[in-house]
């Protein structure tokens, strides 16, 4: 495995990964800084779970956008397996062959020719440990709660030595070593054979200021103070108890260019009850505040 | 890369290092050897003398959960509040380092948290009592005998297949099933386009996750061992279990049950109950339930509640908070200790306001019967199911 030069720009410390992140609009905390710091030196792969819409995801766009290495996402779900995540064989095309050669071409020279990695359908797994190039690839494995347990199986060779094995052709090792992010909403709880392997982080709601920052860097049209009004109305919303599910900072980006578009330089009732459905995505959560509490939320200091 | 060089203090720092990660162990922070190396490599790259910074690379290094990274602060606050001048726990009598001594040579006293278990005085059945003479608040906890557990098993069994096993998102073929048309149409162009045959297919049964929120107030405390043994055997039976005890707060207590027998578990579990009697404000619960762990109820997601509905809170609010989870997950039931009993009517008004939403409500006694209500529901969801 060789050194990718990608690692002394960004990972040289734990402030040049914050301070590459910061250049791609990611404002990133210490703490995780030191997490990617840590997965970049120690070649680990960082797990991230936090609540939904507060950057796990983007986290890995970021690093991929500033170490210039290659995004490859591995998207999660029910029922999601080999075929889908490593690798396939062309059924189609080894089906033609054989039926071009039957002739001129013996049984085992067949064989042979077939399973080739001319007939391997690379998925997103093999491809992060495919690349050569000098800059390490980014591989996300995006809400990994999603995919069955079984399939966590299929990721513990990948993710602690970073080959896979395919019996036809042998073992694959990444002769770059990816940069992998897992991300997971913690709708389950993840095996601990694959939280073993992993570095892990923490991602919460963001304090006020880091709200209003992210805010200005995303988008930088807002006005600060409008911003900063902004900020507050989420940060209260989010302090209800009896909220069936609380925006994230997705929500609040999405709700301050939509008041924006909107023509709005501050909160008024009328708009903010026109586009609340922008943060609150319960239909009982949207009727009660809607109706019930809009205004002592807005009253609020 | 480079490989890790030993950290500025050597030995001395590996040795805090090993007695800091055996304080994470008693914590119960469940720290393997590869997470200690992997912090020892992360102490060559970030400084310990810099608190922060490895703080923050203890807790990626370390830590697995939310819950760990709280522990993590907490024991780190405490074990390094010197860093670098507390004295070395002996981590063995080969590697045994002598305790410091201040300017005068006399040895410094060790912390308290490096002096050993203190003795404990106080049983956990003791611990809420406000007074000797209060009323013991613990639960009583007895074994049930191993063939009644055992049919408490069978009736786990039987809940698993007719009440938590619900339709999955994969398909099967099934000659019960749906007429799949795409399918017959295009098997038919084997036969010159006539329909000899009709493809059928349905939904591939997925055995659900099972959640069970268990009611732990003073008025189910002459239930407890009976529904432990019932719980423990569902916890068995169902691979994806969660158990929450609630009362005037909840908590999840799926840990006593992993990994433990039985007999093992029962102790524990008194313990765990002690101080656990008074009212119930279920729907305070179920809200606090939602807020915290609504994420685990999907369309797979059996959600059972074993209590006996005497509830001191709000019913519309109860109301709202069942219907949530009604939506939420694949099917509600209920577990009442008393519905079994002669002459009982679901009288209180969290059950009146419970039973339209419920898809099971049974008696803990019907579980080891060998035809009690779990074998009554129907298989697909869609609507409330029988009540007995």
């Amino acid at each position: 495995m060789t050194e990718p030069d990608s690692v002394p720009a960004i990972g040289a410390s734990v402030d040049a990964v914050m301070e590459a992140l910061s250049r791609q609009q990611y404002v990133i905390e210490r703490g995780l800084a030191t997490a990617v710091y840590l997965a970049l030196r120690l070649d680990k792969p960082l797990l991230i779970e936090g609540e939904p819409g507060c950057g796990k995801t983007e986290i890995a766009k970021a690093l991929s956008a500033a170490s210039g290495g290659e995004l490859i996402r591995l998207q999660c779900y029910e029922g999601l397996d080999a075929s889908a995540a490593l690798y396939e064989w062309d059924y189609p095309r080894q089906l033609l062959e054989i039926r071009l050669h039957e002739r001129d071409r013996t049984t085992e020279q067949l064989e042979t020719e077939i399973y080739s990695e001319r007939f391997l359908l690379r998925r997103p797994l093999l491809r992060a440990l495919e690349g050569s190039g000098p800059v390490r690839p980014v591989l996300l494995i995006d809400e990994l709660d999603r995919a069955d347990e079984e399939f966590e199986g299929l990721l513990l060779e990948v993710l602690s030595d970073y080959q896979v094995t395919i019996p036809e052709l042998g073992t694959i090792r990444a002769r770059t070593v990816p940069l992998v992010i897992l991300t997971s909403n913690r709708t389950r709880e993840l095996g601990d054979a694959v939280k073993r392997r992993c570095l892990y982080a923490y991602i919460g709601y963001p304090s006020p200021e880091k709200e209003v920052d992210i805010l200005r860097r995303r988008i930088p049209q807002l006005p600060e103070g409008f911003a900063r009004e902004i900020a507050a109305f989420v940060q209260r919303l989010r302090g209800q108890e009896d909220l069936a599910k609380r925006p994230g900072v997705a929500e609040t980006l999405d709700w301050a260019a939509a008041l924006l578009a909107l023509g709005e330089g501050s909160l008024h009732s009328a708009q903010v009850a026109e586009t609340l459905g922008l943060l609150l995505k319960d239909a009982r959560d949207l009727e009660t505040y809607r109706r019930e509490r809009l205004d002592s939320l807005l009253a609020a200091p | 890369m480079s490989e890790p060089s030993p950290a500025p203090e050597g030995l001395r720092f590996l040795l805090r290092v090993q007695g800091f990660l055996d304080r994470l162990r008693e914590e119960g922070v469940v720290v393997g050897v590869g997470a200690g190396l992997d912090l020892g490599r992360a102490a060559a790259l970030i400084s310990p003398l810099d608190r922060s910074a490895f703080r923050e690379a203890c807790r990626a290094t370390l830590g697995k959960s939310p819950d760990d990274l709280r522990t993590i602060n907490r024991i780190f606050d405490e074990y390094w509040s010197t860093l670098g001048t507390v004295p070395i726990p002996p981590a063995s009598e080969e590697g045994k380092v002598p305790r410091p001594r201040d300017r005068r040579g006399t040895p410094r006293r060790l912390p308290p948290h490096r002096r050993g278990p203190e003795p404990r005085t106080v049983t956990a059945s003791l611990e809420g009592r406000y007074s000797t003479r209060a009323p013991d608040p613990s639960h009583p906890t007895q074994l049930v005998s191993p063939s009644e557990l055992r049919r408490y098993r069978l009736g786990a069994r039987r809940f698993r297949r007719r009440v938590a096993t619900l339709p999955g998102r994969a398909w099967h073929r099934s000659p019960s099933g749906f007429v799949d048309f795409r399918r017959t149409a295009v098997r038919s162009a084997r036969t010159g386009g006539e329909w000899i045959e009709l493809f059928r297919r349905d939904r591939l049964p997925r055995r659900a996750d099972l959640i069970i929120l268990w009611d732990v107030s003073g008025s189910m405390r002459e239930h407890t061992s009976s529904l432990f043994a019932l719980v423990h055997s569902l916890h068995r039976v169902i691979r994806r279990t969660r158990v929450f005890a609630f009362g005037h707060a909840i908590e999840e207590i799926t840990g006593l049950f992993e990994g433990q027998s039985y007999a093992r578990a029962l102790p524990e579990l008194s313990g765990r109950l002690a101080g656990t009697g008074g009212g119930t404000q279920i729907a305070y619960c179920l809200a606090e339930f939602s807020r915290h762990w609504g994420s685990l109820l999907r369309a797979t997601t059996t959600v059972l509640i074993v209590s006996d509905g005497w509830d001191l809170g709000d019913v519309s609010r109860l109301r709202r908070e069942l219907e949530r989870i009604r939506r939420a997950a694949g099917r509600l039931a209920w577990v009442n200790p008393y519905a079994a009993e002669k002459g009982f009517a679901p009288s209180t008004a969290a059950l009146r306001t419970a039973l339209p939403l419920l898809d099971l409500f049974a008696s803990p006694a019907d579980f080891p019967r060998p035809h009690g209500s779990p074998g009554t529901l129907p298989r697909r969801p869609g609507g409330p199911g029988p009540v007995p």
